[in-house]
């Protein structure tokens, strides 16, 4: 029996094994203290010191928090580590003298200066059938036009071939791609229509009537359309289902976005507001008052994870707002010939096409707050002769702007606004039919609910907040002292016990000891009760402003009994004063 | 000035060679993956309904007893040979993976074969209430026993020595027998135990260490070097079967009649090292899986339960409509299936993990599944995926138990915490469940 009890002992379970391999170096030692290892020499990514849970009393639960944080602590450093993944660089446009501008250099230079290929980029496409307006697919393989008069076309841009043109012979408003380029949605006249890759009309979504703007949010397999009605309408392209449908009580409405990030949907109206939609919400999630008139263009800066939103209204302001808090525009400045089509590229540049000519703004200065509406530094300009000028939209992964004008598409070198680096995961320009097929049932697989759907898509998998009904003075609508210990909620045991985790999550710092808030009991005990009541309030009015000599009187003699108490505990807390020099002048 | 267009090259975005795996890139820059988090999620909450929806854990049925099967026993070294005997004196080896019997005695005792077991070299013991021990051979298709051993009582379980050519059986009292000779070398019993002995084990590190659990609400531990009871503990519920840790020698888990599984450090018997809750009645069998990281427990309340060591709470569920009261129940060799014999003369083949897919698995599959696992493990306290990673179908009977058995339990402990209110017992710190089992510890 006690060899066996022996035995066991030598054979703790291996976590429990105590470490005893701490090694000596006494030379290394030694030195330490006086020395320290070049930064060439020191370890990259040292392991994290987390002890963050000494104070969780269970065991296994604190093992499992501990390995937790290490796990994702390692996680994170490895993430910088996987830089070394970004093999392409962006492109550039640097003046290298002083009386060089960037903006004064023009597409013919740029194409001389892009290397044979990248200049491809450089198109102009001569179209009749009115002002065309455009869209990428997400990887940027693929381009969609569609002619006001009913030209549509989908092609791949890069090789050129030509997927499907149609003559639809109506009204033609906009145009987008659904997950990808297989299939494509088109809004005519009456009705919103779905097309696969050949131009084969597959659905007709007669509950979007009259549509004017579609967006596809791409996780959430839903196609969002707006018309003239007002109605924000969302169709599950998964399931075929109309999801749900919006009034806005704005009426027609021309300008719409999503959120690459949270999947919400910005709409600009005809009475300057500009409202932001979820499915789950029949209100807007945010509505603000951002033009003085008609709002023309909104877009939504993916290069900061949805945090600017630009909007053009017809009074030729354009407006970059901030998202987080929306009391006034970031920066505003009018644009040069009315009514501006915006679009933010992938790297935060803004596209502002306007007039006759699409102007192009790079990151840092649209965001800075500026007082006067002066224009942030113009970063490319290039004049189109062909007005209107309806769309522009930036090729992902590529530094081209395109712009749908009157007379077709042109499309244009932008240096250094397109993201170098693609991840295959999400979109690639490359990928072969087959990769094509996989990611669409993955995606399918990976559809989020539109439920999901949040200002904040970072809520879900984050800890509730505390619950404000406190157990604290009742439960179950009786005073704590009646309730047994065995029927009181966990937390409010582990209260009971001492044994709550009353650790702050918070910042230790921002809280001073004077603007302490008062506990629960305390603002109970220094309540005023029965100031409220009517008669009360009367008769305190009635005394407003009444100056009544005996009150006073008594009001100073309180007053000067309440002086001597507090010198009389002065004295009793501090002792007798010793006598100074200076008792002699004091008053007697 | 200095411009430089974003250009791809091609080639190297494009296989070399027809034929190539297409090159892959990667951008872990988390603004090019939008909405990580809930993607994830939707991931974890399909991995957990998947692996409900392929939760199929019945195997196979072999049937041949007549009456309800009592004991059931795996010869070691063989992932396939399994004895099983049951109430009526039946008595089968079989073979798994053909599922077919390599032995059929149809009355190999007079009454119920009480237990079984297989020696090292493979020969199989039986032990019945008609107070015999019957050696079987396997190897000869003759149904007689090569020995018989007889006894004095009736037996009610018996279990071979890990090494030597020696074996126990459990009556009213522990005797160790001699391969070679007819009577028992030794009878072990504490001072002052009367009562009959349920069953009895012997530790596979410290191989001379036996355990018995008895109806007189006792655990005891023997060394038959000594040649007597070492210690004992009175509980406050008798056991009905127990079951030395493969991995850990010093750990034992005991199934008791108070529907509620024990594990034990032999070490320090005052308190068990662990409380497994699920059944709602008496626990009737137990055995632990070679890994000793899991182990199968079956009860009177006709479910076979699969606990995680260490994790006293939610076990996987198993049970089907004509499985009866479980009276035995085995983890296989390979730690891969589960064997579960019950009142209705069946012995059932289930999966240890339910959603397991049989046959090879693929190092893609694999990754996928292990893939799935940690999704569950991490998204497990999002409520809708832990409200499916949780839940298990149980039968309405054990569901309408386990629901009384909650309202009663809360009763009681409200009552405790009232009637600790109002007396001087208030004074003093609540007792804690653990430390209720054990009444005393006597050596």
């Amino acid at each position: 029996m006690d060899s066996l009890i022996a035995k066991a002992d030598a054979l703790q379970p291996h976590p429990k094994r105590r470490k005893t391999s701490h090694s000596h170096d006494n030379t290394q030692d030694s030195l330490k203290k006086h020395t320290s290892v070049p930064k060439s020499l020191r370890d990259k990514n040292p392991q994290p010191n987390v002890l963050p849970y000494k104070h969780i009393a269970n065991k296994k639960l604190r093992t499992e928090l501990t390995r937790n944080a290490a796990h994702s602590a390692r996680a994170k450093a490895l993430l910088d580590d996987a830089e070394m993944l970004l093999t392409e660089d962006a492109g550039v446009m640097q003046p290298e003298g002083e009386l060089e501008r960037t903006w004064r250099v023009s597409q013919s230079e740029i194409e001389v200066d892009a290397g044979q290929d990248a200049a491809r980029g450089r198109r102009e496409w001569k179209l009749d059938g009115g002002p065309y307006r455009s869209r990428y697919t997400r990887n940027g393989r693929h381009l969609a036009l569609a002619g006001n008069s009913g030209h549509v076309a989908t092609f791949d841009w890069l090789t050129g071939t030509l997927h499907a043109e149609l003559q639809l012979q109506e009204t033609c408003r906009d145009v987008t791609f659904l997950h990808d380029d297989s299939h494509f949605a088109v809004a005519q006249k009456k009705y919103v229509f779905i097309y696969d890759r050949d131009g084969v009309e597959l659905h007709c979504l007669k509950a979007h009537i009259e549509p004017t703007r579609l967006e596809f949010l791409p996780y959430h397999w839903l196609l969002a359309s707006i018309g003239n009605a007002g109605y924000l309408k969302y169709q599950d392209t998964s399931t075929g289902q109309l999801l749900v449908e919006h009034r806005t009580k704005f009426g027609s409405c021309s300008a719409m976005a999503q959120n690459l990030h949270n999947a919400v949907i910005h709409l600009g109206h005809q009475n300057g507001c500009v409202t932001l939609w979820t499915p789950n919400l029949p209100h807007p999630a945010v509505q603000l008052l951002a033009h003085l008139g008609p709002v023309s263009s909104v877009a939504v800066d993916p290069s900061t994870g949805g945090r600017y939103m630009a909007t053009a209204g017809r009074d030729g302001v354009v407006k970059v707002w901030d998202c987080r808090n929306w009391k006034g525009a970031v920066r505003e400045w009018s644009a040069r010939g009315g009514t501006a089509e915006l679009e933010w590229s992938a790297r935060g540049a803004l596209a502002v096409a306007s007039g006759g000519t699409a102007n192009v703004y790079t990151a840092p200065t649209i965001q800075q707050p500026m007082l006067n509406s002066a224009q942030p530094p113009l970063y490319l300009t290039h004049p189109i002769p062909h007005r209107p000028l309806v769309s522009v939209r930036f090729a992902p992964f590529r530094d081209i702007l395109t712009i749908g004008h009157g007379a077709g598409l042109s499309s244009i070198l932008v240096p250094g606004v397109g993201e170098p680096n693609f991840d295959s995961t999400e979109a690639d320009p490359f990928e072969n039919p087959k990769a094509r097929r996989e990611k669409e049932v993955k995606a399918l697989l990976d559809k989020i609910q539109p439920d999901m759907i949040t200002l904040d898509p970072e809520f879900v998998g984050s800890l509730a907040p505390p619950s404000k009904l406190s157990t604290k003075t009742t439960f179950d609508g009786k005073p704590a002292g009646e309730v047994t210990f065995a029927r009181l909620p966990r937390l409010e045991r582990l209260r009971v016990q001492g044994r709550a985790d009353e650790t702050d999550v918070g910042d230790p710092d921002d809280t001073s000891p004077h603007e302490r808030k008062r506990t629960q009991e305390e603002k109970e005990r220094k309540k005023m009760r029965g100031k409220g009541k009517s008669v009360k309030r009367f008769l305190r009015k009635q005394r407003k402003n009444v100056i009544d000599p005996t009150a006073v009187a008594i009001r100073a003699k309180l007053e000067r009994q309440r002086e001597e108490r507090r010198a009389l505990a002065k004295v009793t807390t501090d002792g007798p004063r010793k006598p100074s020099a200076l008792d002699r002048f004091a008053s007697k | 000035m200095k411009i430089r267009v974003l250009q791809h090259d091609p080639a190297t975005h494009l296989p070399q060679r027809p034929g190539d795996p297409t090159p892959v890139s990667r951008n872990l820059n988390p603004l090019m993956h939008p909405f990580a988090r809930v993607r994830e999620r939707t991931r974890a909450l399909n991995a957990a309904k998947m692996d409900r929806m392929f939760s199929k854990p019945f195997i196979a049925s072999l049937e041949g007893h007549v009456d309800a099967v009592e004991v059931m026993a795996k010869q070691p070294g063989s992932l396939t040979t399994v004895a099983s005997g049951s109430w009526d004196g039946g008595l089968i080896v079989h073979h798994l993976a053909r599922r077919s019997q390599l032995l059929h005695v149809p009355h190999a005792h007079k009454g119920k074969v009480s237990g079984v077991c297989f020696s090292r070299e493979g020969r199989l013991f039986s032990c019945g209430v008609d107070r015999n021990v019957k050696l079987w051979d396997l190897e000869s298709s003759d149904t007689q026993p090569v020995t018989v051993f007889s006894g004095k009582s009736a037996f009610n379980s018996i279990d071979h020595h890990n090494s030597d050519p020696l074996f126990a059986t459990a009556s009213n009292l522990v005797q160790i027998w001699d391969e070679t000779k007819s009577l028992p070398v030794s009878n072990l019993t504490f001072p002052t135990s009367t009562e009959t002995i349920t069953s009895v084990r012997f530790n596979f590190a410290e191989t001379s260490v036996l355990a018995s659990v008895g109806s007189d609400r006792t655990f005891t531990l023997y060394d038959i070097r000594t040649g007597k009871a070492e210690r004992r503990v009175v509980m406050q519920m008798s056991s009905n079967a127990l079951s030395w840790s493969p991995t850990f020698p010093t750990t034992v888990l005991l199934a008791s009649e108070d529907h509620n599984l024990y594990t034990f450090d032999i070490r320090h018997l005052a308190t068990p090292s662990q409380i497994y809750k699920g059944h709602v009645a008496a626990v009737m069998a137990c055995d632990w899986a070679p890994t000793g990281l899991e182990f199968v427990s079956g009860g009177w309340d006709r479910t076979v339960r699969i606990w995680k060591e260490g994790q006293g709470h939610s076990p996987e569920v198993y049970h089907t409509k004509r499985m009866q009261r479980v009276s035995s129940a085995l983890f296989t060799a390979d730690a891969r299936f589960v064997l579960s014999g019950s009142d209705d003369g069946n012995v059932r083949v289930w999966k240890a993990k339910a959603s397991e897919r049989l046959g090879v698995i693929g190092g893609r599959e694999r990754a996928a599944i292990e893939y799935r696992e940690s999704l569950k493990m991490r998204w497990k306290i999002d409520p809708e995926v832990g409200r499916v990673v949780r839940s298990r179908h149980l039968p309405q009977p054990v569901y309408q138990a386990s629901k009384l058995k909650r309202t009663m339990l809360e009763a009681q402990r409200v009552k405790e915490d009232r009637r600790r209110k109002h007396t001087r017992v208030g004074l003093e710190k609540p007792k804690a469940e653990r430390k209720k089992l054990v009444i005393t510890e006597q050596t």
